[in-house]
């Protein structure tokens, strides 16, 4: 059924569905009021890292764990516009995991727990990705058969429990470069025929890399740029070749690492026909800019300044910086804002502003949820996602 | 008779275009006649090979770029009646760097096996297009973003211009003076004529930017940084005003149009197909 509507969606308005990162609280309930508003569906799309279940210690995200974001979102999504996805599930996409050093078997077991927590709590888009191996580079057909095992089991553990999911494909992240034909072709080819075989519906969503690539606050893939990167194969080729090869194997082609592109390019999503496009650093960096802002036209430049001065000192821009960057201070603290914002210090800090902006009537939390949902609205807008 | 005419557009750098005149004349010479344009250079910087020297204040000032300079080394054979004596005309820019084996044998193959190809490019090492070319040394493409260009005589004569030829507007359209999309505009031209582009590996030639990069007070052009804000703003002006394109991706759409509609009037060639 979910397949259907999607696929109804998809073939009626020629739209791009859009995945929203669930960066905040303010970025859920922005995804969920605006959703509403427009009566258009939207998927949000929660790493392991953003929300996980109660025994890998929930995310970081408003320290929610599986289930209570599940239910968070449920009670909110009035109109049911709202599709709960697991990002990137599979084995070491968890901290813990790769902490603990897990073995192959063993992670393989702890990433079923997680799927199994996500399709209890009621997420219908399961994405299987398990890319990542810490004790080596596993070969395209080891990570073929890791797919198989984690895919039956999340569908034999829906059906048990009466739950309806679908499934989202894809073994590469942020790498920005572009998947082969071939590898694509076989892959497809491989996961259609498990599925037939095994009597399993076939996956919705296959992840394409279409020369999308998130650094700092910039997307700097080829997708957005008529000018060559380097031993990648220019956007103009790759983007339709590879919806052609999806269409061809009748599977939906999403992209992953929509932050920041141009309106021209978001434009030309659904025109080209790209069916899924997720966003998700974009909008967190939206509410902390949003933040800083409003604190400093406030006059509350302390409490700007200890935000920015956690963020800075969490480190967690770390990894999203071009070698040799000349990005300054401030912006590596906009970068990292998102990922503290449920730390106690950084709710004490709006606390203080909120207090300080009672005088003025203004609700800080409306203010940023706002800006959230302007940023949200871009891709909506482009995506011909509003009615 | 040689079949091939190579063209060198240079601007003040004599040094790369003598060594890529020499190279070409040394491994290449049985096949190829090599002239040299000087774009607006200055007289003390031209190659010693120089065949025309465009010098008009206009050039002097501000050069001719791809398009001008290609149309205007062009029109300067079909003037002087040695248009006919090729099969074909190999496009480069001083900038260009060749493999020591020879370039032009294996390219005039492709074009001599391949009737129907108009337009064939040389692969880098650098570009992503060769991870297309592994089985087939040979494919056909509706997008390539590439200097050098082999272009058959056949094609050409498909698309001049011959009513009132000039430099703007022989072949490429001289109003889109940085040459944005310039291929784009040139592979629709082709496919809509029945006539195929490709991209082959048999032959890599590298483009080497440091000299855009670190000599452009040298070469008197506008410095790198400079020069891509404005090929995108003056570019995306130039498809707007000429086609009503809003963005590249219109262009890439349209060249590709014509692509698929190739390949259904030559179905016994869908195996060159990307």
């Amino acid at each position: 059924m979910i397949h259907n509507k999607i696929q109804r969606l998809l073939t009626k308005k020629r739209c791009t569905l859009l995945g929203v990162g669930p960066m905040s609280i303010n970025c859920v309930d922005a995804a969920i009021e605006i959703s509403n508003q427009f009566e258009s569906p939207l998927l949000l799309i929660a790493s392991r890292r953003q929300i996980d279940s109660d025994e890998f210690g929930g995310g970081y995200v408003n320290s929610w764990t599986t289930c209570n974001f599940a239910e968070y979102v449920t009670n909110r999504d009035k109109k049911g516009k709202i599709l709960l996805a697991r990002d990137h599930g599979g084995p070491w996409q968890s901290e813990l995991e790769r902490k603990q050093r897990l073995s192959l078997r063993n992670a393989m077991d702890s990433a079923k727990r997680s799927y199994k927590a996500d399709i209890d709590a009621g997420f219908e888009v399961i994405h299987i990705d398990p890319s990542v191996d810490i004790h080596g580079i596993p070969s395209r057909d080891e990570i073929l058969d890791r797919i198989y095992e984690l895919y039956e089991y999340c569908w034999s553990h829906a059906q048990r429990s009466g739950k309806e999911i679908i499934f989202e494909i894809g073994t590469e992240e942020q790498s920005g470069s572009t998947n082969t034909q071939e590898e694509l072709d076989y892959t497809l080819q491989s996961i259609n025929q498990f599925c037939d075989k095994n009597r399993l519906p076939r996956p919705t969503f296959v992840v394409i890399q279409t020369g999308t690539r998130v650094m700092e606050m910039r997307n700097v893939g080829s997708f957005d740029t008529p000018l060559r990167v380097m031993d990648e194969l220019p956007a103009e080729i790759q983007v339709p070749k590879m919806i052609q090869i999806c269409n061809e194997h009748g599977i939906f082609m999403k992209e992953h690492n929509a932050d920041y592109l141009s309106d021209e390019a978001l434009y030309w999503h659904p025109r080209l026909g790209i069916h899924a496009a997720n966003v998700a650093p974009e909008f967190g960096v939206a509410e902390s800019k949003a933040l800083v802002k409003c604190l400093e036209e406030a006059g509350l430049n302390e409490l700007s300044d200890d935000f920015m001065a956690l963020a800075y000192s969490s480190k967690k821009w770390e990894k999203w910086m071009i070698k040799d960057s000349k990005a300054s201070d401030r912006d590596r603290a906009l970068i990292a804002g998102h990922y503290i914002f449920s730390k106690p210090e950084c709710q004490e800090l709006k606390a203080k502003a909120q207090r300080a902006l009672d005088e003025k009537q203004f609700d800080l939390n409306l203010f940023l949820k706002d800006a959230v949902k302007a940023s949200i609205y871009r891709y909506m807008s482009n995506f011909k996602l509003l009615k | 008779m040689k079949p091939i005419a190579t063209i060198i557009l240079n601007r003040n750098l004599p040094d790369p275009t003598d060594r890529l005149y020499e190279h070409l004349a040394r491994v290449d010479g049985d096949l190829t006649d090599v002239y040299v344009l000087e774009a607006g250079s200055d007289i003390s910087r031209l190659s010693q090979y120089c065949s025309w020297h465009a010098n008009d204040p206009h050039t002097q000032k501000h050069g001719l770029r791809y398009g001008r300079g290609m149309n205007y080394a062009l029109l300067k054979l079909y003037e002087g009646r040695k248009w006919s004596n090729y099969d074909a005309f190999f496009l480069l820019t001083n900038d260009t760097e060749l493999g020591p084996n020879k370039t032009i044998e294996p390219l005039l193959e492709i074009l001599n096996s391949h009737r129907k190809l108009g337009i064939v490019s040389p692969c880098s090492m650098r570009w992503g297009e060769r991870y297309l070319l592994t089985n087939d040394s040979t494919k056909y493409f509706w997008f390539i973003h590439n200097n050098a260009l082999l272009l058959r005589r056949e094609f050409l004569e498909s698309i001049i211009e011959l009513t009132s030829p000039t430099f703007m507007n022989f072949i490429f359209d001289g109003t889109n003076f940085r040459g944005y999309l310039i291929e784009s505009e040139l592979i629709a031209k082709a496919y809509s004529n029945d006539w195929a582009a490709a991209i082959t590996s048999s032959v890599y030639v590298e483009e080497n930017e440091s000299y855009l990069l670190e000599k452009a007070d040298l070469i008197k052009t506008d410095k790198y940084q400079e020069n891509i804000r404005l090929y995108l703003e003056e570019g995306r002006l130039w498809i707007k005003q000429k086609y009503g394109f809003n963005s590249r991706w219109s262009m890439n759409q349209y060249a590709k149009s014509f692509y698929d509609l190739f390949f259904e009037n030559n179905p016994e060639l869908i195996r060159y197909r990307i």
